[in-house]
């Protein structure tokens, strides 16, 4: 699978899970590694991406969570 | 020019002979408004017996998830100044070692970028920067990292990882302390700036078993240097101990708890087949005794504080290992217990308790290690064991 | 002004970097080292080169100025190189012995506090307290602080059986080595969390906030959206208020500071120690806390006057027995100092061997 195509299935399970349950980054790389057949590097590796472009980020909550980040 | 507060209360902590924390926030008040308005709101916490601080939340440097802690004041309107008063975590030299030339340039960018406050160190061992505000972040981020200094751990991350003075100014050192925390901090950046764990994770790397660093209280994973020869004693030196005013009955052979030494009034000898390796002898006779032969380290896992099931102390999952560059083994070692912990751990669970939890059989067969005698202080007192499959086909 | 290009993933710089040349010669070479005062050693090395260490405490609180001052004298008298210690003292490495007195004389002539090497009270290490953490029960640096001023003779002078290991911590998440020090101060809530349930409702995830509790006392508020507490099992940690910051633990009238003693981290003579109960509570009394101050040295006092030497204070502790212990310092004995968490039963007496 084309990584622009893992990133998008990241982006879209975390915007599914947005205001329900905070995602861990582990979480994000299971459930798309499993659900894409693809590993979990390949999962850690657009997750990067999105999060140096600044499409997803990290936040603290008692814990370290990845979330899209608040309009300005 | 900074507000000028009336401190009534902190001015009473300047007094006395020890160095005051409240004198040094004034120094910074004179030139910023952020250490000016955290004087203010440190003495009306100092009035109202209770703090004002709050943390968490959104910020950092773009691509990390770590090296950057959202502080806020819960008083904005009233200490506008620090309404944001965000920590900075830079990761410190292997032993905390620095130049002066380092230290004028750290403080040129602080004074431009932030309070002028800082901690050295945090608890885990960061030079910690304290108080800056969200928009300044990344020029921070961009003048220490184009000088070759980096963000450490926050989070739920590999936290930045410390060792004590090791080799490089200390005669008990059986492993290079300074060597192995480098290497394991440039190993796993990665796992230090994009948190990926349940929760966090300390590694602490002390010389010997006395222990400097504290790692068997405060690392999930603690590196402690250890020896399998003998104690080579130097007899004369033994006597000049004794010439000096010590009592070596008394302080040296008594101490030891395995019993191991024994002193004619000429001779000291050990027995060292007993020996436990404390440092007791050692450390009070440094001159006359040294530890010789095959050196390494004990790896022990699991300290942490209180929350959530009452404090631990690390204890032993590998007895011995060598622990020399590339550290393969150790590092490898070190991947399959994340790999455990990745698996099994719930979110805000540390390894140690993720081991309480499934039982410490489940770990080292996850591992590959065998038990042995030196996993346990005793074997269990209780008839409740599992057998295995496997174990019922022996 | 354009910014200069970051870079990521570098990690710390080299230390070797950082060494001074007597050490990056000798390193892994040396001898032995001996105490010559107690903020002055000297560490010696086979090849009979040495170097000289001038230990200075700080109150881990350092403004620039500060640090630039560090910075001037150690370009003045130990060619740029200075560390620091894990118990926040700064150390002045000097290679050239006639630099040593001529330091020591500025040091003292700008009030710096030499000393904490050997058998004395070396720095206090401790946590933010009111600079700026969320969860204090009290403040940290302000407690250590009055406790230094205390004890300044020990640091610089003085000497105890074996070293004393302090710590502060401003609340039970322990953020320094409370739970293992030979005498702690460790700040308490005492009071169940009040909980805004609207706000916890927006702000905080049910489940994460219920896992929190060590004692299982949080329970799901389905009607309110939010949770409740069993206020008979809240042991007042804080840990949910970490959490979910809608559930406020903070209550000044009640919060204040226990003492903790006998723990030690070091394998030397005896295993390492938790350290365990002595004082339950002493109220908040900012500025200068004198109640546990004088608390401190009447343990301080007790161990100095009883312990052999080398023993720490839990190896002495353990030598004369708790019962002892509470009847040498004259502290009382408690229900708070039995145990009802995870390892009660592990500390009950289970033999008819104790002192009267």
């Amino acid at each position: 699978m084309e990584k622009a195509e893992v990133a998008k299935k990241i982006y879209e399970l975390v915007e599914k899970s947005t205001g329900k349950k905070k995602l861990k980054s582990s979480d994000i790389q299971k459930t798309v590694s499993a659900e894409a057949g693809v590993t979990r590097d390949e999962v850690k590796d657009a997750l990067r991406d999105l999060v140096d472009e600044g499409k997803l980020i990290y936040t603290y909550f008692g814990g370290s969570f990845v979330e899209i980040p608040p309009k300005q | 020019m900074p507000k000028k507060y009336q401190t009534p209360l902190l001015d009473e902590l300047e007094k006395g002979p020890f160095p005051s924390f409240v004198t040094e926030i004034k120094k910074a008040a004179e030139k910023s408004d952020m250490a000016a308005d955290e004087l203010g709101q440190l003495e009306k916490s100092y009035r109202d017996r209770r703090g004002y601080g709050k943390h968490g939340g959104i910020v950092g440097v773009r691509g990390y998830g770590s090296g950057v802690i959202g502080r806020y004041s819960s008083l904005p309107e009233e200490f506008p100044n620090v309404a944001n008063f965000h920590t900075v975590r830079i990761n410190s030299t292997s032993a905390f070692f620095y130049t002066s030339k380092f230290l004028n340039e750290m403080c040129d960018i602080w004074d431009k970028y932030g309070s002028g406050l800082t901690n050295m160190h945090g608890s885990t061992g960061d030079l910690v920067l304290l108080g800056t505000n969200t928009e300044n972040l990344e020029t921070i981020f961009a003048e220490f990292s184009s000088r070759g200094w980096d963000l450490g751990g926050s989070g739920s991350a590999l936290r930045t990882p410390s060792c004590c003075v090791g080799p490089a100014r200390c005669e008990w050192a059986n492993i290079d302390t300074l060597a192995i925390n480098y290497a394991i901090t440039q190993e796993w950046q990665d796992e230090m700036h994009r948190p990926a764990f349940p929760y966090k994770f300390k590694f602490k790397t002390a010389g010997c078993a006395v222990d400097c660093i504290a790692s068997i209280a405060r690392a999930d994973c603690s590196i402690i240097g250890t020896w399998k020869g003998n104690i080579a004693v130097d007899q004369k030196e033994v006597a000049n101990y004794e010439k000096g005013g010590m009592n070596i009955q008394e302080e040296i052979v008594n101490m030891c708890p395995s019993k191991c030494m024994s002193y004619n009034g000429k001779e000291l000898s050990i027995k060292d087949a007993d020996c436990v390796r404390c440092m007791h002898c050692i450390a009070k006779m440094t001159k006359a005794l040294k530890a010789t032969g095959e050196k390494g380290a004990t790896i022990l896992i699991g300290a942490k504080a209180p929350f959530v099931i009452g404090a631990t102390l690390s204890w032993v999952i590998v007895p011995f290992i060598k622990m020399e560059p590339p550290y393969d083994e150790f590092k490898d070692l070190i991947r399959k217990m994340w790999e455990f912990w990745d698996e099994f751990g719930k979110n805000r669970e540390r390894i140690g308790e993720l081991i309480i939890r499934k039982g410490m059989r489940e770990f080292l067969e996850y591992l590959g290690l065998d038990p042995v005698p030196q996993h346990v202080k005793e074997p269990r007192r209780d008839p409740f064991f599992f057998w295995s499959e496997a174990d019922l086909a022996k | 002004m354009a910014l200069p290009q970051r870079k990521t993933d570098i990690g710390p710089p080299h230390y070797k970097d950082f060494l001074p040349p007597v050490i990056q010669k000798n390193y892994g070479n040396w001898k032995y080292h001996e105490e010559l005062s107690g903020g002055l050693m000297v560490h010696v090395s086979n090849t009979g080169e040495k170097i000289w260490t001038v230990r200075v405490a700080s109150p881990r609180l350092l403004s620039t100025v500060t640090i630039r001052d560090y910075a001037a004298m150690a370009d003045k008298y130990c060619g740029g190189y200075v560390r620091f210690t894990t118990r926040n003292n700064v150390e002045f490495l000097v290679s050239d012995e006639k630099n040593i007195e001529p330091l020591q004389k500025e040091l003292t002539s700008k009030k710096y506090m030499m000393g904490g090497i050997g058998d004395r009270i070396s720095n206090i290490v401790h946590t933010q307290g009111w600079v700026h953490c969320h969860s204090a029960a009290s403040d940290a640096s302000g407690l250590v602080k009055a406790l230094m001023d205390e004890f300044a003779d020990y640091f610089t002078t003085k000497t105890t059986p074996a070293k004393v290991r302090m710590a502060v911590a401003c609340c039970v998440n322990m953020c320094g080595a409370v739970h293992c020090s030979d005498i702690a101060v460790v700040a308490i809530h005492r009071k169940v969390p009040k909980i805004d349930d609207d706000k916890v409702k927006n702000m905080c995830e049910i489940p994460s906030t219920i896992a929190a509790c060590p004692t299982g006392a949080i329970s799901p508020d389905p009607a309110k959206k939010s949770v409740k507490i069993k206020e008979d099992k809240c042991m007042y940690c804080g840990n949910c208020f970490t959490v979910c910051p809608p559930m406020e633990i903070h209550d000044p009238e009640y919060d204040g500071v226990a003492i903790v003693v006998g723990g030690k981290v070091g394998n030397l003579r005896s295993n390492p120690k938790f350290s365990k109960l002595a004082i339950p509570y002493i109220k908040n009394n900012p500025p200068r806390w004198p109640e546990v101050t004088k608390a401190v040295k009447g343990i301080l006092d007790a161990y100095i006057a009883d312990a052999k030497k080398h023993e720490r204070v839990g190896e002495w502790i353990e030598r004369i027995g708790w019962e002892k212990f509470f009847k040498v310092t004259g502290l009382p004995f408690t229900f708070q100092h039995i145990d009802d968490f995870t390892i009660a039963r592990e500390t009950f007496r289970t033999a008819a061997t104790f002192k009267w």
